[in-house]
């Protein structure tokens, strides 16, 4: 599974925002969340940018503490925050911008489609994000 | 255990260039709690008694609540400083993002005194406080300065509040650019900021805002949300945002036409919803946090303004800017509040000064400026006056920017009957004659003239009941104890501070719910409304402080002494006795006196008289 962002219904709300990093960090701050939202032309374009969980996955190839693995169950691209040195190249060579520094623990952190219940789906209140399915290997 | 608040409160000297970090007292969060409530004691405490608006030493303070920056939906943030434009006090709110990132900096609060020597931006990233030099951005319209300040931090993500050319020029109503499409229009709190040689404050913050108790504030944040989906005038907003208030003013005959000469206004429809969805919306944006999304975003296509991006015309600008100029073309008025924006003027009041000045002329009182058509209806002149009023280009321009009431003293003759204000700031898009509660909400605002402090005119207009009894509006009966309880529920939910938008589906109790459970201290409803009494009754001895006559309670001549000519008004009109029986009346269930002065009774209840007072101790 993956998440689908629609742009064309995204309004800039970050309600998904609010969701992830309430679950990520305990507390409150769009800068903090797991996607982002990038907005244009006075914010008459919002597009809503999540993880990818790409099938060649740049995050897993440069961790050199091999901390990122899939998720064999959703098909997520997952951080081991026990196997995590905090060293930041999974993020230097994330080409969506998605993986954060945790502000507490200091180790790296990455969409993991919450274990399969996706918070931000949830919260989105127009259909902007929504859960999609992809046949082959990670289904 | 951890809360919503941050704790501290920054306060930037400009003219010293220092900053300080305080931390905020306790007993201003349980006295005061945020917002409005942080702006009524700080100014009061702040501002050397009778400072001038644009005297350095007068505060320009910016505050979220301590729901803002949550997940609670629909959560604003304020400024607060003394009005230019009217010599009282001053809140404007705003909604975007630029709030929130004060909370996520680390603050509950900036308070900004003093003035640089050359014109300077703000730079905040969390504890790292920068005065920078401006130079380069003075002079550039708001938007422009936003972009080149991002650019210059080659940080798009820092949000900024900006002043325009308007500001810089301290016209009385100049606006707070608030990132795009939002502004803290009423009032001159611009003009202050221009006053500062402030340009722009940019923040970016890497804290997080924690509540105490988050399973509960899920709870309570979940009802909120089903509260919002269950409001059939939340799914409006939705649909339209206030463009269609318009038509449903417009047939309630309080919609201002030719300067409130009419009550109606025969092409109402291409200014609401019906004529914005047409010409230029494309699609919703929303403030952060807010699941309504009111705002409808779009551009105007072709014609001679094609490519200007826009928000939706809301209610206020479409009535002053449209109807209240004769002005029907949407993309027109779509033009002219773009200008107010980037210029940075208040599109209300800037309104209001253009459709006095078409009316001056149309009496014979100005003569139109070589080549302007001055009458009612023509775009050009209304361009013309905005341009003179924000770059303070043209000798008519100047005039106006001073706001009506001291332009028709300027003037002289018979034009204060036309001056359309209450307390120096201009009336908003709500013709009051035949709706007595809304005249009286006017009449008794904090900032004067306003619609945003309890607005009983659609319950009115509808016969729609309020607490249980369906409402007259030719009755001056209960009107007094509707509109205080209106401006306590408005003031007490603005020390949050809430979208007023947001309050036709939320709760009291749920704010409540929402305030107790991010702050770990168990409110209920009646905590918010006395709360806003405290407010009300703060503002008001700062008011008399600074100088307010009691007799300025009263609205603009007009609405007393000329009958609506036509529409479903026709003939309705203020009488001295009907506003006196309400303000009479208002006055004693306030805890008054008949001078409009609150008793030392009212403020014991209140614990005003006993409060410890904030100071700066630099
Ligand atoms: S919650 Fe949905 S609409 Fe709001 S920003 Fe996220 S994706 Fe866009």
């Amino acid at each position: 599974m993956h998440i689908r962002a629609n742009f064309d219904r995204c309004t800039g709300c970050r309600l998904c925002q609010f969701a992830c990093a309430e679950r990520a960090c305990s507390g409150y701050n769009p800068r903090h969340s797991l996607l982002r939202i990038q907005n244009s032309t006075e914010h008459l374009y919002n597009f809503p940018i999540v993880c990818n969980h790409c099938l060649n996955a740049y995050c897993q190839n440069v961790c050199p503490a091999r901390a990122i693995s899939r998720d064999e169950q959703t098909g997520a691209v997952v951080i081991d925050e026990n196997r995590c040195i905090s060293c930041g190249l999974c993020a230097q060579y994330c080409p969506l911008g998605v993986i954060i520094r945790h502000p507490e623990s200091d180790k790296y952190a990455k969409c993991d489609l919450c274990g399969g219940h996706p918070l931000c789906v949830q919260a989105c209140p127009t259909g902007a994000l929504e859960i999609a399915y992809t046949g082959g290997d990670h289904a | 255990m951890p809360n919503a608040y941050q704790g501290t409160l920054l306060h930037i000297d400009l003219s010293g260039q220092e900053v300080q970090h305080l931390p905020v007292p306790q007993w201003l969060r349980e006295t005061f709690v945020g917002g409005k409530g942080f702006g009524a004691k700080l100014l009061y405490d702040l501002l050397p008694a009778g400072t001038a608006p644009l005297d350095p030493a007068t505060p320009l303070m910016f505050f979220p609540g301590p729901l803002t920056g949550t997940k609670a939906p629909s959560i604003r943030a304020c400024a607060v400083t003394k009005s230019p434009l009217t010599g009282l006090f001053l809140d404007s709110y705003f909604g975007g993002e630029f709030g929130q990132e004060i909370k996520y900096a680390g603050y509950d609060g900036l308070i900004i005194t003093g003035r640089a020597p050359q014109p300077v931006y703000l730079y905040i990233a969390d504890t790292t406080v920068e005065i920078r030099p401006a130079a380069s951005l003075w002079g550039q319209d708001a938007l422009e300065a936003n972009a080149n300040i991002k650019r210059e931090c080659e940080d798009p993500s820092l949000k900024i509040v900006t002043i325009g050319q308007a500001g810089e020029k301290r016209v009385p109503f100049a606006l707070l650019s608030c990132e795009f499409n939002r502004q803290a229009g009423r009032g001159g709190a611009g003009a202050v900021m221009g006053a500062k040689n402030l340009k722009a404050v940019a923040v970016r913050g890497e804290q997080l805002v924690k509540v105490a108790d988050p399973e509960g504030f899920t709870k309570a944040v979940a009802q909120a949300h089903t509260e919002l989906e269950g409001s059939d005038d939340i799914q409006v907003l939705r649909q339209t945002g206030t463009a269609s208030a318009v038509e449903f003013a417009n047939e309630a005959g309080l919609f201002p036409a030719n300067n409130f000469q009419d009550s109606s206004f025969a092409k109402a429809d291409r200014l609401g919803d019906k004529g914005q969805s047409k010409h230029l919306w494309l699609g919703n944006i929303a403030c952060l946090g807010c699941p309504i999304y009111c705002s409808k975003i779009g551009a105007i296509r072709h014609g001679k303004y094609a490519g200007t991006i826009s928000d939706t015309v809301e209610y206020e600008s479409a009535g002053l800017l449209g109807a209240n100029l004769g002005i029907s073309d949407i993309r027109a008025v779509t033009h002219l509040t773009r200008l107010c924006d980037v210029f940075g003027l208040d599109s209300m009041s800037a309104g209001g000064a253009i459709g006095f000045a078409m009316e001056a002329a149309e009496k014979g009182i100005i003569d139109a400026p070589d080549g302007i058509d001055l009458t009612f209806g023509n775009v050009e002149a209304a361009e013309y006056l905005i341009r003179g009023m924000a770059l303070q280009e043209n000798e008519l321009g100047r005039l106006l920017s001073q706001g009506v009431r001291r332009a028709a003293v300027a003037l002289g003759g018979d034009s204060e009957a036309f001056a359309q204000h209450t307390k120096g700031l201009e009336t908003p898009a709500w013709g009051p004659r035949g709706a007595l509660g809304t005249g009286l909400a006017f009449m008794t605002a904090d900032r004067g003239g306003c619609h945003q402090r309890g607005l009983p005119a659609p319950i009115e207009i509808t016969h729609d009941e309020y607490n249980g009894k369906p409402v007259d509006p030719r009755a001056t009966e209960g009107k007094a104890a509707m509109v205080m309880e209106m401006q306590d529920f408005s003031a007490g939910t603005d020390a949050l501070v809430k979208c007023d938008f947001a309050t036709a589906g939320i709760a009291i109790e749920t704010y409540a719910a929402m305030l107790s459970t991010a702050t770990g201290v168990e409110r209920d409803a009646s905590f918010l409304t006395d709360l806003g009494a405290r407010i009300w009754n703060q503002i008001r001895l700062f008011n008399l402080r600074e100088g307010l006559d009691p007799s300025d309670d009263r609205l603009p001549k007009r609405f007393f002494r000329d009958p609506v000519p036509s529409g479903p008004q026709q003939g309705q009109h203020f009488t001295t006795e009907q506003t006196a029986a309400m303000l009479e009346e208002y006055y004693a269930l306030r805890g008054w006196d008949a001078s409009g002065v609150p008793t030392s009774t009212t403020l014991d209840t209140l614990s005003l008289g006993t409060l410890p007072r904030f100071v700066l101790n630099s």
